[in-house]
């Protein structure tokens, strides 16, 4: 009976480590599914707060850089007519740099924030500003109040 | 085997009641398995959730980012644009000698532009978008991971109430009609911090700004480029 039973116990000692291998893999399993499962909750609550609390510091860039190219546009708009209205030889010059303004404020694409070029542009649109005002022989205070001046000189 | 033993057992395979004894052991071990292995995936996803919350917020904080931005730029110019256009005439005043009752109207008129647009942007800030609060629901919902008790539902709600309240005192305020408000309360407001229902409206601005051209004897055209705000 002894040669009867081992080979039934050596059958049986396999099974045994093949359940065990089957077992570990569930566990396994298992414990990547409820990482999975809270994974996905945890990502689609961190999504909705990372967009709010994106959007309150966007919200001030943006409004920032909103106001500053807002007004020069006003006022190269506003003096483009002033200018027309009163037109003089020595005006030609003034014209040319208001001209050369406005289209740069309106290249600028200024609800971009990825833009490449948006530190670089926006100072060369701040300097021909300066320029139109010296020529203009103006120097407008621009009270910047939306969260702190993006004049910045 | 360390992981095993946490592995849950089948109660009720093992054998009957003449092995009493036995049996309450192997119970015991049993139950105890059973929790240690519900505490343990629990903790799992405790862990995949952070993981998760880092990872979402992330991603979507530049998203958020970008969308506010542009919200904020595009709102904001407008005030911009209409201080630019007071700041010419302020400063061709200037030029031109006129009279000091202009400047300092002009100059009011430049307050007031300012408080409108610290306004517009305190309450921009404030406002979440309502669809993402939908989306959120929808999600969790779809998930079926937790079952929004009535209590949550009711934060939503009040949320979304809120939301609401505010989308209309906005509205309210920023169509505020022109009666009511005259230069003089202007003044007297001055600097100090005004509630909403003092802020001067955009539409009254505007109007003062048009007739503020007429006096100066400027083509009303210099307003033309004002006319979405």
């Amino acid at each position: 009976s002894a040669g009867w039973r081992s080979p039934r116990e050596g059958t049986g000692r396999a099974a045994a480590m093949a359940g065990g291998q089957d077992l570990f893999d569930a566990i396994v399993m298992a414990d990547n599914r409820f990482h999975g499962e809270g994974y996905q909750e945890g990502y689609e609550e961190g999504s909705s707060l990372g967009i709010i609390e994106g959007r309150q510091h966007g919200t001030v860039y943006g409004a920032k850089i909103g106001s500053e190219i807002g007004c020069y546009q006003g006022f190269a708009f506003a003096w483009r007519c002033l200018l027309h209205s009163r037109a003089t030889e020595k005006d030609s010059r003034k014209m040319k740099v208001l001209e050369s303004l406005i289209s740069m404020i309106q290249k600028f694409p200024y609800g971009d924030p990825t833009y490449a070029n948006l530190h670089e542009d926006l100072d060369r649109i701040r300097g021909k500003f300066k320029q139109l005002c010296s020529l203009l022989n103006v120097q407008p205070d621009f009270k910047i109040s939306a969260e702190g001046s993006g004049l910045s000189f | 085997c360390l992981a095993m033993s946490w592995v849950p057992t089948a109660p009720g395979v093992r054998g009957g009641g003449e092995e009493g004894e036995v049996f309450d052991e192997e119970a015991d071990e049993s139950l105890l398995a059973q929790r240690e292995w519900r505490s343990q995936m629990q903790r799992r996803v405790k862990e995949g959730y952070r993981d998760g919350l880092q990872a979402g917020k992330a991603v979507a904080l530049q998203q958020g980012f970008n969308q506010g931005y542009k919200e904020g730029a595009e709102v904001i110019i407008n005030y911009g644009q209409l201080r630019g256009t007071l700041s010419a005439l302020l400063s061709w005043c200037h030029l031109h000698d006129n009279s000091s009752a202009l400047i300092s109207k002009i100059n009011n008129l430049l307050d007031a532009v300012g408080h409108c647009e610290e306004y517009v942007l305190k309450h921009l800030k404030s406002i979440t978008p309502q669809p993402h609060v939908v989306d959120l629901l929808d999600s969790i919902q779809d998930m079926d991971l937790c079952h929004v008790s009535p209590a949550e539902k009711k934060i939503y709600e009040a949320e979304d109430e809120r939301l609401c309240e505010n989308n209309a005192e906005f509205n309210k305020s920023c169509s505020n009609s022109l009666s009511g408000v005259d230069c003089s309360s202007l003044e007297c407001c001055g600097t100090q911090e005004r509630t909403h229902s003092e802020n001067p409206s955009l539409p009254w601005i505007l109007e003062q700004t048009a007739s503020l051209v007429k006096q100066l004897g400027v083509s009303v055209d210099i307003l033309q480029h004002l006319k979405q705000l």
